[in-house]
């Protein structure tokens, strides 16, 4: 599964990196996203993201690992879990790219990963779907929590 | 084997919404069960009560008035495929109700059912398209009635609120003269596409004066292909009879699919318009009554 | 565990094969296993377990139902038929005797399912078409006979059941 989806933020990159790497704060504008937690600063946290899928629900306790992290401008990590009452696996690396672009920051998402398992076999269109709804809040949230 | 639950057997839809009230999302809505139980055996949903919706009085009920078909949300497949009411008003819909899955599901599977659950594959969600179907729904703080095109918003995804019941829908077919086809394609299963078309000819019986398309299986839901609805009226019947519509500049490239297993997007929005061809050429045949050689590898033609 | 509700059981009486039967079954328990483990009924068999194989096909009031995906509950008050009651080994139903006349059994995996939809098919519509046979058939899988003898023995079973006494 592959995602992209830019978005324009009404801040400097250096501004729009002290929420990124707050990330309890970051992690919060992801919908249904939520119990963020630090295990170890700047390296891993835990969170949980909560999904429904048409009468499914999931609920996955995720790992977040911080792969690299290039102030101001590039933070990439990982998220992975498993809902073992719905049987699904998801594995996600995600890169947030933030580029100057007049008095904002232009934020470029890239996502990519997998569901496995039961939920997976719903179909790759119905978990695309979700997503891309996701990241498209994710982008908007963001964009608000910037602007505060 | 599946999870223990209780299960509920009101009479009446107060008694519903009482259930639902009580017990919220520990509850499902039970009727055939054919893709709830599935779902349950599965372990991806877990309700701890069923609310079984067969003795409600009145939701079982098909009958037509005004012009339009009224189907009760109890209504089995079966029960639509065989139905008079259904055969003098919309013959297309009872053809359609008898290739749903197998005679077991349509036994037991329900009209209301299948739109409640919103299969992105649904033979009836594509096809009551056609028909301008309007879906009822029921809840202590009222009723809605939702165009089924707003009912569903994506797979598995209606506008029904969890303390709400489907009741039913409402068909209403084109007027006198109009002539419809449904084709199905697919090896699985489910099927991989379905084209449903009604076409409605002008006074001298020689151009579309009307036309009505939906497309399904293939995106997010079904849709209806206005763009090619507005291109088609006017056109010589005997010119779609002929296999040869022209679908360029109908949108048809704008429509949405997705690659799965079901095959890549490329295919499917090339079987789209090939399927597409197919079924108006059905239709327009049979709009003028023509005999035509409709055979094609695993379709489904009604 | 908090919150595991106590399986409700329910008082259900129905007519298995011509007889009658009391039961007490919990309400999510399957018409299979009743059938397979309560009343020692194997000839039912739970295959794909989603109502697409066919392989669990019983006749409830005449109508064939996956009983993988039937609740025992729903069979309250009915009757259901299994491939048990269609005939015994010392008569066989018409429908059995066809079956063995054209080799349609191979593994016979799927044969009780077939003979039970191809009878609900027979006492509705007693002269079905190939075309019918073949759509009524759709729903139930064989891996072993190819479809084509289990098609001639119920179009057999049709036509000789015009001239049977």
């Amino acid at each position: 599964m592959h995602l992209a989806h830019e978005v324009l933020i009404e801040a400097a990159p250096e501004a729009l990196w002290r929420l990124l790497w707050d990330v309890p704060r970051m992690a919060a504008c992801v919908p249904g996203c939520g119990e963020a937690e630090e295990v170890t600063r700047h390296q891993t946290y835990r969170a949980r993201m909560t999904q429904k899928v048409g009468p499914i629900s999931l609920s996955v306790p995720l790992v977040v690992e911080i792969l690299a992290a290039e102030p101001p401008g590039r933070l990439v990590l990982s998220a992975s879990g498993r809902d073992p009452v719905v049987g699904t696996d998801i594995a996600m690396r995600v890169t947030l790219d933030c580029a100057p672009d007049g008095a904002g920051t232009r934020l470029h998402i890239g996502a990519e990963g997998q569901v496995l398992g039961k939920l997976g076999a719903l179909g790759h269109s119905v978990i695309q779907r979700k997503a891309e709804e996701a990241m498209d809040e994710f982008g908007r949230r963001l964009a608000r929590a910037a602007r505060s | 084997m599946l999870r223990p639950f209780a299960l509920y057997r009101p009479t009446t839809l107060p008694e519903i919404a009482a259930l639902l009230r009580k017990y919220g999302d520990e509850a499902a809505l039970y009727a055939g069960g054919t893709e709830l139980l599935l779902l349950m055996k599965e372990g991806l949903v877990r309700p701890r009560v069923l609310v079984d919706l067969k003795r409600v009085a009145g939701l079982g009920e098909l009958a037509a008035s005004d012009g339009a078909v009224n189907i009760g949300a109890t209504v089995q497949h079966r029960t639509v495929e065989r139905s008079v009411v259904v055969g003098a008003h919309c013959p297309l819909v009872a053809g359609v109700a008898r290739h749903v899955a197998n005679a077991r599901v349509r036994a037991a599977g329900t009209v209301g059912g299948n739109l409640a659950f919103a299969d992105p594959h649904s033979d009836l969600a594509t096809l009551f398209l056609v028909f301008d179907a309007r879906v009822s729904l029921w809840s202590g703080d009222g009723e809605r009635e939702v165009p089924l095109d707003e009912f569903v918003r994506g797979p598995y995804e209606t506008v029904r609120r969890d303390d709400e019941v489907l009741t039913a829908v409402r068909l209403r077919p084109a007027a006198s003269g109009g002539a419809g086809a449904y084709l199905k394609f697919g090896v699985y299963e489910r099927p991989t596409l379905g084209v449903a078309v009604v076409l409605v000819l002008d006074a001298q019986r020689r151009r579309v004066s009307e036309a009505r398309l939906a497309l399904g299986c293939i995106g997010p839901r079904p849709q209806r292909l206005s763009h090619l609805e507005q291109r088609l009226r006017g056109m010589l019947v005997d010119e779609l009879a002929a296999g040869r519509a022209d679908l360029t500049g109908s949108g048809m490239d704008a429509i949405s699919a997705a690659t799965d297993l079901h095959g890549s997007a490329d295919y499917k929005l090339e079987m789209a318009q090939v399927f597409t061809r197919r079924a108006l050429r059905v239709a327009a045949a049979r709009a003028t009554h023509q005999v035509i050689d409709a055979r094609y590898p695993y379709t489904v033609v009604v | 565990m908090p919150g595991i509700p106590t399986p409700s059981l329910s008082s259900i009486t129905l007519t298995v094969n011509g007889q009658r039967v009391a039961l007490e079954v919990p309400t999510h328990v399957l018409l299979l296993d009743v059938l397979r483990d309560r009343l020692d009924l194997k000839g039912a068999k739970r295959s794909c377990d989603m109502q697409v194989c066919g392989a669990c096909t019983v006749l409830v009031d005449g109508t064939p139902v996956s009983a993988c995906s039937y609740l025992a509950v729903e069979a309250d008050s009915r009757e259901v038929l299994t491939v048990e009651g269609l005939g015994t080994p010392d008569a066989l139903h018409p429908l059995q005797q066809a079956f063995v006349d054209h080799g349609a059994v191979q593994c016979g995996f799927c044969t009780s399912g077939m003979l039970l939809s191809a009878k609900a098919l027979l006492d509705e519509q007693p002269r079905p078409t190939e075309a019918d046979v073949l759509h009524h058939l759709r729903g139930n899988l064989c891996r072993c006979t190819g479809y084509r003898k289990i098609v001639d023995a119920i179009l057999a079973c049709a036509a000789g059941s015009a001239t049977a006494a």
